[in-house]
């Protein structure tokens, strides 16, 4: 056992300031590692990775009957923008701040001299890395095994990034601002963009989904409901939502209670 | 702040006009109301370095009056000053506090080392791993510093979380029931860390709902109960005044009455009752002299010629001590 008096001499170098602050790219850095490691579960990643095949398999399935690029197209919203990016941006997303307030190790992080926006932009991209990858090579591998060409390749390459983001931060605010996050998360996904939102083009203006599916009929010229916006506003509007998302859920963590 | 019964030397009650405006941790009439839930009421002390021990039962808003010094949740009412900052608000003062949480949380995916590593890094101290070790090493884990914390005893997680603390050096060190979990060696080499970071004039608040343990904690002693600090001072203060309590026994006999006359005859005991929720056979005593009757109630029986069958203590438990210093009954 270490004698105390001796114990509690630290060495000279690394006696601490009182006015000791995280700059911010550090504290980013330092949330992302954490959150990238509470994040990646073998078990959640393949699931997830098979959840996003089955986009895959559907295409090449549809690739070897000879389908028009509309039905591709349809495909590729319907699975790929409609399920498999929403639902594993929901669960990363979500648990990105969601999983360390559940199990009441945020305080680590927020009971630190740091600034709170860099907790939540690393966890955002802790969120990123791992959706992108188990989404985006899936669905671009569908959209490729659709062999339908006409632009559906880089229309889905450039909408799937887009809704990752959009995706990731928006399920990150709700990770930060409330429990149960993928109940909440299945609502919006599932009752709101899935049942609501294709109500009217008023409505739709407020789902992601309206906006990705827009920029893959701009880019492949195939008409489908609710898709009218260019590739520009289609890119735009989306990131200024996860900017704002990021904004607002930065605030809310320097506003809320901490377990 | 409830008057306490009239004990031999009171325990000095906080006087809000008295608090040092320039203490470690200043408390300033502050309640917490969660909805119509009262969770802390009108609490104020100051308190300076050494080690200080705040006493209450479970529930009685110990953790949540220290989520407000650590700034977690901001008071409903009155104003906490750490260090003469705002915790809630003052982004440099987290770098000078420590935590010790309640609840068993880490990063179980992480090592030991590492996750006192992220601690250090997160107070942006130099050579996170020099400091990491060090860390370790004053809870005696630096020899499995690299297993993950996930595969750690209650015991050891609640060292790593002392450890953690540790990283920045801090001038206000709160710890949260921090003895749960751990065998009575490492108990006595906790206190003993404690009792050398107050020694090198460290604020050291740690809670406890322990009396004993509070015991060994220090002699400064602040109790909390159904969120009112309802006495502070020094421990052996509250010792002396929770041994002059009455206590109450319960005492099975074949002869109750005969046996309950005797005892007031003799002078040992204040009151008496017959305890019809037992049977017929038992009575209720408060005593002022608990030895004086242990020792001379079996002779007493013998005497009369009395089958004792059973001698229990009602009131021998924390909230009951509590009960007393709020309620004074």
């Amino acid at each position: 056992m270490t004698d105390k008096t001796q114990a509690l001499r630290r060495p000279a170098s690394d006696q601490p300031t009182t006015e000791r602050s995280v700059p911010a790219l550090a504290a980013l850095q330092l949330s992302y590692r954490v959150v990238l490691r509470q994040l990646t579960s073998i078990a959640r990643i393949i699931a997830l990775t098979l959840l996003a095949l089955v986009s895959t398999v559907a295409a090449f399935a549809l690739g070897r009957s000879d389908a028009d690029l509309e039905a591709a197209v349809r495909l590729i919203s319907a699975l790929g923008f409609a399920v498999v990016i929403p639902v594993v941006s929901l669960v990363f997303g979500g648990a990105a701040v969601g999983d360390l307030r559940d199990d009441k190790t945020l305080v680590y992080l927020w009971l630190r001299p740091m600034d709170r926006w860099p907790i939540v932009v690393g966890a955002f991209l802790a969120a990123v890395t791992l959706t992108a990858p188990i989404t985006l090579i899936p669905v671009v591998l569908a959209a490729v095994l659709t062999g339908t060409g006409g632009g559906i390749v880089p229309g889905t390459i450039i909408a799937g990034v887009v809704a990752v983001i959009a995706y990731c931060a928006v399920f990150t605010l709700l990770g930060v601002w409330l429990r149960k996050v993928i109940v909440w998360g299945l609502a919006y996904i599932l009752i709101w963009e899935g049942f609501i939102a294709l109500g009217g083009a008023g409505v739709a203006r407020f789902a992601i989904r309206k906006y990705t599916r827009s920029i893959l009929v701009d880019r492949t010229g195939v008409d489908l409901d609710l898709a009218d916006f260019s590739t520009p506003v289609g890119i735009i509007v989306p990131l200024a939502v996860a900017v704002v998302a990021l904004a607002l859920g930065s605030w809310r963590l320097s506003n809320q209670d901490i377990d | 702040m409830t008057t306490l019964p009239p004990p031999a030397a009171p325990l000095a009650p906080p006087n809000p006009d008295a608090l040092a405006t320039n203490a470690m941790i200043t408390v300033n009439e502050v309640s917490k109301f969660f909805g119509s839930i009262v969770a802390v009421s009108d609490v104020n002390f100051a308190i300076d370095g050494g080690v200080t021990a705040l006493l209450g039962p479970n529930g009685a808003g110990k953790s949540t009056l220290f989520r407000m010094i650590c700034g977690l949740t901001a008071p409903s009412k009155g104003s906490i000053r750490v260090l003469g900052s705002d915790p809630r608000t003052d982004r440099t003062v987290r770098g000078r506090i420590s935590l010790v949480p309640q609840q068993d949380a880490l990063f179980d995916h992480l090592s030991a080392i590492e996750m006192v590593q992220v601690s250090a890094n997160s107070h942006a101290m130099p050579d996170p791993k020099g400091i990491a070790h060090w860390a370790l090493e004053q809870v005696d884990l630096a020899d499995v510093g690299a297993k993950t914390v996930g595969q750690f005893s209650k015991g050891m997680r609640q060292r790593v979380k002392v450890a953690c603390a540790l990283v920045n050096d801090p001038e206000v060190l709160i710890l949260d029931e921090p003895l749960t979990g751990l065998d009575p060696v490492q108990r006595r080499h906790m206190i003993a860390l404690f009792h050398a970071l107050g020694d090198a004039g460290r604020c050291v608040l740690v809670s406890s709902h322990v009396l004993d343990e509070v015991a060994r904690l220090g002699s400064r002693v602040l109790v909390i109960a159904q969120g009112r600090l309802v006495a502070s001072g020094d421990y052996r203060d509250l010792r002396s005044l929770m041994d002059d309590r009455p206590l109450r026994i319960r005492i099975g006999a074949s002869a109750p009455r005969r046996l309950g006359t005797a005892l007031v005859e003799r002078g040992l005991v204040t009151a008496l009752s017959l305890d019809a929720h037992n049977g017929p056979g038992h009575l209720i005593v408060d005593t002022l002299d608990a030895d004086g009757l242990g020792r001379k109630l079996a002779p007493i029986a013998t005497e009369l010629d009395i089958r004792l069958t059973e001698v229990s203590p009602l009131d021998d438990d924390l909230e009951s001590v509590f009960r007393y210093l709020v309620e004074g009954r």
